[in-house]
């Protein structure tokens, strides 16, 4: 078998060397196959990201008409606090809001002469632990007798929440249909190199090689071309993927992009499995094709 | 040794090149098939190693119906056949070592043995000194004593050689056949598919002619006709 074993290896690397420009060829289009794969799986990632952090930043506003004291606005605000998904609340007292909003306004207008009375209500600002937790946290606390109003916002949430679950099927599915047309790619260009070699196989099979025998050396050389494919993509998306990142923080700093995180490597290295993958089961593909066809 | 029973050979366009073949040939004969082209000889010996399957009938090996093989099972078959090329079919890019090197290789035969039984089987055709030779470098008649070398190191039981001088001028054609009755008195049964007369009637073999995919004549100590 290690004879054998030797053999395929020289064989694959022979038949590399020898028909190198298609061998290049189906590394190209390996490489290029996972390279716009790999762009699609980061703009998720980036995109999920995002949206998880604008989601984070949500929280629910309840309003209090009715005149309390201190304490009783100390009580609600424990009372709220205690409630499952609750992670902060805050409050802003009656006169605490009408001062920020004298702060904020007035030096444009005189607010006093508007308004003889402070309109404003008491404030408590509540922070969820999940963004997917506001709509129930809302309703429980819209319950409290004394809570007039409460307000977050629902419609943004669903809205985020229905685009995230919009990006993650029909990124699925854009996923598959990529993997499918490039597995199409290889396994035909795989297939030139094969028929390529017709005569080869053709006196193999009449000297008395099995199938499997003609088919490992095929096989090595498709994952021989799968990793070159899928080293040359991690290294493009590599320093394509920081450049790009680099322009867009300088420009947008503020926008939560994915830099360094174990997730960026797990990608790269899906890169290089994915194109090794993809050699091996087009060559298999390919291989089996042609000898069914042709032998 | 070899038994065909009432063989038929019907291609999908529709033509029969083989009607109701009986032969049967014993071990270690050297046996002449002749005819005009089209007469049926290449099919005839394709159905010997599964290149073909009958339409009809049994082809009988060694008491092994080899139409009845699964194609699993084919390649084990072919190890024990030798099978000779009028356009040799050397592998183009490799040198006559490596050509015949090859036949061992894809058997799975250890490194220790291929070296030796290579030597020995160029030995036997004469190709020694031209084991690093790459086939373009080759005259005809050494091409196809490399393509015999290959046919032969495995040691098969059955050599098989359709038109095997059919590209070479009388000289060569002469050694060649030499040495395809070197290798039957080495114990080996050796079937030849030819139309060169000369080497027919000068050998004297037992001579199967076909015509029109029937058998015509089977003679001992025969003529390429009668």
């Amino acid at each position: 078998m290690f004879s054998s074993l030797e053999f395929f290896i020289v064989e694959a690397f022979r038949s590399f060397r020898r028909s190198a420009l298609m061998s290049m060829v189906a590394i190209g289009t390996i490489t290029v196959a996972l390279v716009i794969f790999g762009i699609f799986i980061l703009s998720v990632l980036n995109l999920g990201n995002i949206v998880g952090s604008v989601s984070s930043g949500l929280d629910i506003t309840a309003y209090v008409d009715a005149p309390i004291s201190l304490e009783q606005a100390g009580e609600l605000q424990i009372q709220i606090s205690k409630m499952p998904g609750v992670e902060k609340v805050n409050f802003i007292s009656k006169s605490e809001a009408w001062k920020q909003f004298q702060g904020e306004f007035g030096t444009k207008l005189n607010l006093s002469d508007v308004v003889s009375n402070n309109p404003l209500p008491h404030t408590f600002i509540i922070k969820v632990k999940q963004p997917d937790l506001l709509p129930g946290v809302a309703k429980a606390v819209s319950n409290i007798k004394i809570v007039d109003e409460v307000r977050y916002s629902g419609k943004f949430i669903d809205q985020i929440r229905s685009l995230v679950e919009a990006v993650r099927i029909g990124g699925t599915a854009l996923v598959l249909l990529i993997a499918f047309a490039t597995l199409l790619i290889v396994v035909n260009t795989i297939r030139l190199t094969v028929l390529a070699r017709e005569t080869d196989i053709s006196i193999m099979k009449l000297v008395g090689a099995t199938d499997a025998f003609v088919k490992w050396p095929f096989i090595i050389e498709g994952i021989l071309i799968g990793v070159l494919g899928g080293v040359c993509s991690f290294l493009i998306l590599k320093f394509s993927y920081e450049a790009v990142v680099a322009r867009i923080t300088t420009a947008l700093p503020f926008l939560p992009l994915l830099v360094n995180q174990p997730i960026l490597t797990f990608v790269y290295v899906l890169m290089i499995i994915g194109g090794t993958a993809l050699g091996m089961l087009g060559a298999y593909i390919s291989v089996t094709g042609v000898l069914k066809a042709e032998f | 040794m070899i038994e065909f029973i009432n063989v038929a050979k019907v291609y999908p366009n529709g033509i029969d090149v083989l009607k109701n073949i009986n032969l049967h040939i014993g071990k270690e004969e050297f046996v002449f098939i002749v005819g005009a082209s089209g007469a049926g000889k290449t099919t005839l010996l394709k159905l010997l190693y599964r290149e073909e399957k009958p339409s009809d009938g049994k082809v009988i090996l060694e008491r092994v119906n080899v139409a009845d093989l699964d194609a699993e099972q084919v390649p084990y078959l072919r190890r024990n056949i030798g099978v000779v090329f009028q356009d040799y079919k050397l592998l183009p890019k490799r040198t006559v070592y490596e050509n015949v090197a090859f036949a061992l290789r894809v058997t799975g035969a250890p490194r220790s043995s291929i070296r030796r039984k290579v030597m020995q089987a160029l030995e036997l055709v004469g190709m020694l000194r031209r084991a690093n030779a790459f086939p373009n470098e080759l005259s005809g008649g050494e091409k196809q004593r490399a393509c015999i070398a290959r046919a032969i190191v495995n040691n098969p039981a059955l050599l098989i050689a359709d038109e095997p001088t059919g590209n070479l001028d009388p000289a060569t054609t002469w050694d060649i056949m030499q040495l395809l009755e070197k290798i039957n008195r080495r114990n080996t049964t050796v079937i030849v598919a030819t139309h060169n007369k000369g080497i027919v009637d000068d050998m004297k073999r037992r001579v199967v002619a076909l015509e029109g995919g029937k058998i015509i004549r089977d003679q001992m100590l025969g003529g390429y006709s009668v």
